[in-house]
């Protein structure tokens, strides 16, 4: 607008025509500060404010904070006593005085997922992630919970971002992040992703301290994964740093068993006095299974014929056992009448009409293929009928399932 | 050695030496006056009173807060899940004593006191009592702590709003001042209680004041600014509420939130029909059961609390809940009907306490169980609950308290997430729709029309028809005058038409008017220039003002020139004080005073 119609600044009415306002005196909108007092004392009331909500505050502050501690522990104590629904409760009331808290949120999305509100945990952990998408507590509880759901490959991906993500201040992070390299090695052990794990496990090792605690869960994982030798390797490394290490003389004698060094398992089984049930339960495990492995390194020729007729015996006389005479296919029972068993049975049957004439020590003896096919078979006919055949095993039968899973591994 | 005076001239001249520095000691010279007394202009003070009253408010509305949770402490326990017997007896003890406290010594802090401020903005001149600052404080504290169903932000705005009076009645500040502090210290108040200060501003702006003015948005922006600040400093910036992470993936999800707006105008009209009805049957009744009421109110919220405690106080930590996903469609459902029923009942009695935050809540339950139902209908299409609880918020907002400008800022601001913005839009525009298609006025005008008072409101604002000056303009008969033709000439023009008064052009977009008397009158002579009769200038007008400036600027004067934006002096009409009334004769509509008045 031009100058003509302009208006006052101060009462908002037009201009008169000479520029000024007709409609207020301007002089008595100037605020003239001849007396300081008014704005002294303004000033003084701010001051004084402060000070009063600060210390109301602060003794407010200080209350939710003892309330906030209080319900963290007792939300620790339900989880402690498994009393979960309770413990969602405490973790929720924790969070009124503590609003932002963000391990207190952990903890209740722990408690949630112990509840078995796992799709509320999950919300909450997807919130927390897309807040802070690096942070590594976040993505390993997701890894669980994904596992735990068995999104698979969600989990995993969850475990490589808390592997390569961000650990809390002031902690160590390469001992966590050795942890859940662990935790996914074992989760992929359990998927039978022998390779995967295999490559996790070994990544491990690389950057393990010798000392560390966690040598011994390695060798462990290690077993499982079926490389009993590389175990073997770190429990011989944790005793020469400590002879009198009892966990490692164990571990070093199961990782022997596994790889089939019979001699050895023996050897530092005996090694270990007293004894721990353990150790007399795999001497007993041992000596069974000593008796049926034709590939152990101290079996002669003969013997591990021997061996082998004696396992393709005791694996047909299970396959009858279990209702599986060949031709009639399994029925009683067995009750394994879904067609992929009845393919696996024929295929078993070709097997044993196969392998059949060969099983006596003439025609076994140097023939290292058909020693090794007849135990694969041996291997199979056991753990299939593990499954579907309601008769119990025998001694014999428990030992060959565990030659399989040693020699067979994990993926058995 | 020269003189002290003569070395303090050297060095003031050197310091004056920059043209920048003079104007600094230009500006210090003319504040400190002959006198050398501080002098500044009123709106500059004011400007400066903002940030102290925006100060002041923080503190107070800090305190608000602080003894709202220390109540619920005292009277309720800290559990989120409190014992039934405290849960029925607390809110219904404290509602009568509320109640007897309320009718007998503090009659004006009933309800959320929205109305009140701005009943103080435009009736009594920003006068807003100290005791009701107090009451309020101290009777929303006790009701909110002890489980009414009610909100702090409210009653933060009446006490910053009579905060913000009480100082400019004791610096006293002129009445058209001191009527625009209530406005100032409502927002901030509001902004500290809400942890929001655009959503105040606007909320300021749309609810109490009622009409955009440019001259205080300054003023409240600044108040509402520093009680943020006051509010952060000590309660830390955490929001009410953690608002989860949004994106739109499909414009598809559009849709789904087209229903949630339907649902939430919908229940915005159920909601505001039975204020409407309930709140005037409940005041018909005898005065001695208005002592009884909200302790009746109270006494029905704890026994639905007894189940569902969620309903008590404002629920922050339940919309907390709701937006990530805690609760099953089933008990969304059924809290955001019961926490209806339980706001009604608080509001409705007259319980002190505002609704901003029961609106809040209801949206968000509202948003969470649309979103859970179509996440089973339609599972292909990705519905975050969250988001969801979020747009019912603004849905709901929109719905009841038609402030559809804070409804679409305040979900932007609380979530600090632009990419909500479609939804929330199109979801508030279908419950703001709905809402005023069947409930004509909006539920602050209806509260405050119950109280017999008739405020302005920025909606009927939208909707009144605004006549503007092409509407009363007519044109020129002939030309119009230039200051520098002679008189003789301009004589002959004016033999040819009827005209009493003709418009004279002086050039540079400057305009007069001249009477035919004067044009006429002898003693001129005819090669005199037409400029030499002008006496005083007039305001020019453009076709797109309204003719409430054409009418200010018109004053005793016969007519005024309408011109062209882009050409100063190019003439496009003439109005007139006739030309103006008879446009508000032909649209309708009485003098443009009462217009208001529906």
């Amino acid at each position: 607008m031009s100058d003509e119609t302009a208006i006052c600044s101060i009462c908002r009415q037009p201009l008169g025509d000479d520029g000024r306002c007709q409609h207020c005196d301007e002089d008595a909108h100037v605020w003239t500060i001849g007396d300081w007092r008014p704005l002294l004392t303004l000033a003084l009331v701010i001051v004084l404010g402060f000070s009063f909500t600060r210390l109301v505050v602060s003794n407010f502050n200080t209350k939710q904070a003892a309330l906030a501690s209080e319900y963290l522990a007792a939300g620790n104590r339900a989880m402690d006593s498994h009393d979960f629904a309770r413990a969602v409760e405490a973790f929720e009331s924790a969070l009124i005085y503590s609003h932002n808290n963000f391990q207190y949120r952990l903890k209740l999305t722990d408690a949630l997922v112990a509840s078995g509100a796992t799709s509320e945990a999950f919300a909450q952990l997807q919130d927390f992630r897309e807040q802070r998408p690096e942070d590594a507590q976040v993505n390993l509880k997701l890894a669980r919970l994904e596992a735990h759901r068995q999104h698979v490959d969600e989990a995993l991906h969850y475990y490589r971002n808390a592997i390569d993500g961000v650990w809390p201040e002031r902690s160590d992070p390469e001992p966590l992040k050795n942890d859940v390299r662990l935790e996914a090695a074992e989760y992929l052990i359990g998927l039978g992703r022998n390779d995967e794990a295999e490559g996790v496990l070994q990544a491990v090792a690389a950057v393990l301290p010798a000392a560390s605690a966690e040598q011994g869960k390695l060798a462990g994982l290690f077993i499982r994964n079926g490389d009993a030798e590389r175990a073997l390797d770190i429990y011989q490394e944790q005793l020469s740093l400590n002879k009198n290490d009892r966990a490692a003389v164990m571990g070093a004698a199961r990782a022997s068993f596994s790889a089939g060094n019979y001699a050895m398992a023996r050897r530092y089984l005996e090694e270990m006095k007293p004894k721990t049930a353990e150790a007399e339960a795999l001497l007993v495990e041992l000596e069974r299974m000593e008796a049926l492995d034709p590939f152990a390194k101290s079996a002669t020729g003969r013997v591990r014929t021997e061996r082998t007729m004696t396992a393709y015996r005791i694996a047909m006389e299970r396959l009858a056992g279990c209702g599986v005479p060949f031709g009639q296919r399994m029925t009683g029972a067995g009750k394994a009448t879904a067609p992929k068993d009845e393919a696996q049975w024929s295929g078993l049957e070709k097997w044993a009409e196969q392998l059949s004439p060969l099983m006596s020590e003439q025609k076994l003896r140097g023939r290292d293929e058909v020693i090794e096919s007849a135990m694969r078979f041996a291997f199979q006919a056991e753990t299939a009928t593990q499954k579907g055949c309601e008769l119990p095993a025998t001694l014999n039968d428990e030992a060959l399932l565990l030659l399989a899973r040693e020699r067979l591994g994990a993926s058995q | 050695m020269k003189p002290k005076t003569e070395r303090s001239r050297e060095l003031l001249l050197k310091l004056m030496a920059t043209p920048v520095r003079r104007k600094y000691f230009e500006t210090l010279r003319r504040m400190l006056g002959p006198t050398g007394v501080i002098s500044i202009r009123e709106e500059q003070f004011f400007l400066v009173l903002a940030i102290a009253i925006g100060l002041l408010a923080g503190f107070c509305v800090v305190l608000f807060r602080v003894a709202i949770a220390t109540v619920r402490l005292w009277l309720l326990g800290s559990s989120m899940h409190p014992g039934w017997p405290r849960v029925v007896l607390v809110p219904a003890v404290t509602g009568l004593v509320i109640a007897v406290v309320a009718v007998r010594y503090f009659p004006r802090v009933r309800g959320s006191g929205v109305n009140q401020t701005k009943g103080a903005l435009y009736i009594y001149d920003g006068y807003i009592g100290s005791g009701t600052v107090v009451g309020k404080f101290v009777l929303s504290a006790l009701a909110i702590g002890s489980g009414q169903s009610l909100g702090p932000e409210d009653p933060a705005l009446q006490i910053g709003a009579g905060l913000a009076s009480a100082v400019g009645r004791w610096l006293k500040l002129s009445k058209e001042r001191l009527r625009l502090m209530a406005p100032v210290g409502a927002a901030a108040g509001m902004a500290a209680a809400f942890n929001a200060p655009i959503t105040a501003v606007l909320f300021v702006i749309e609810e109490v004041i009622g009409r955009w003015s440019a001259g205080i948005l300054g003023a409240v922006v600044l108040s509402a600014i520093s009680s943020v600040v006051v509010e952060r400093w000590f309660l830390g910036d955490e929001p009410l509420f953690r608002v989860p992470l949004y994106r739109l993936n499909h414009a598809g999800e559009l849709l789904a939130y087209a229903v949630l707006g339907v649902v939430g105008g919908t229940a915005s009209v159920v909601f505001v029909k039975i204020i409407k009805n309930l709140r005037p049957w409940l005041r018909r009744q005898p005065q001695w059961s208005q002592y009884l009421q909200p302790g009746v109110a109270g006494l029905l919220i704890g026994i639905i609390a007894i189940w569902h405690p969620q309903v008590m106080g404002a629920g922050y930590e339940w919309m907390d809940l709701a937006m990530h996903n805690r609760f099953p469609w089933e008990l969304l459902g059924i809290l955001a009907g019961l926490k209806l029923l339980s706001t009604v009942f608080s509001f409705a009695t007259g319980t002190p306490g505002g609704l901003f935050a029961p609106v809040l809540f209801m949206g968000a339950m509202l948003g969470g169980l649309v979103a859970t139902v179509e996440q089973q209908m339609f599972p292909a299409i990705a519905v975050p609950v969250g988001a969801y609880a979020l747009v019912g918020m603004g849905a709901l907002f929109a719905g009841i308290l038609r402030a559809p400008m804070t409804s679409v800022f305040m979900i932007l601001e609380v979530s600090g997430n632009y990419s909500i913005i479609l939804p929330v839009m199109i979801c508030n525009s279908l419950s703001y729709l709905i809402s005023r298609g069947f409930q004509e006025v909006p539920l602050y005008d209806l509260l405050s029309r119950q109280d017999g008072l008739d405020l302005p409101s920025l909606e009927e604002d939208r909707e009144l028809a605004i006549l503007r000056v092409e509407d009363a303009m007519r044109p020129t008969m002939g030309r119009a005058l230039l200051g520098d033709e002679a008189i003789g000439s301009a004589r002959g023009i004016a033999a040819g038409t009827q005209e009493t008064n003709f418009l004279v052009s002086l050039g540079e977009g400057r305009w007069s008017v001249l009477s035919r008397e004067a044009l006429l009158d002898e003693a001129n002579g005819e090669a005199e220039p037409v400029r030499s009769l002008v006496r005083a200038r007039v305001p020019r007008l453009y076709q797109d003002q309204s003719l409430e400036v054409a009418l200010r600027f018109m004053k005793e004067r016969p007519m005024l020139p309408v011109v062209h934006r882009g050409n100063l002096d190019l003439l496009m009409g003439v109005v007139s004080v006739e030309d103006i009334l008879r446009a508000y004769r032909r649209a309708g509509l009485a003098e443009p005073e009462t217009a208001e008045v529906s």
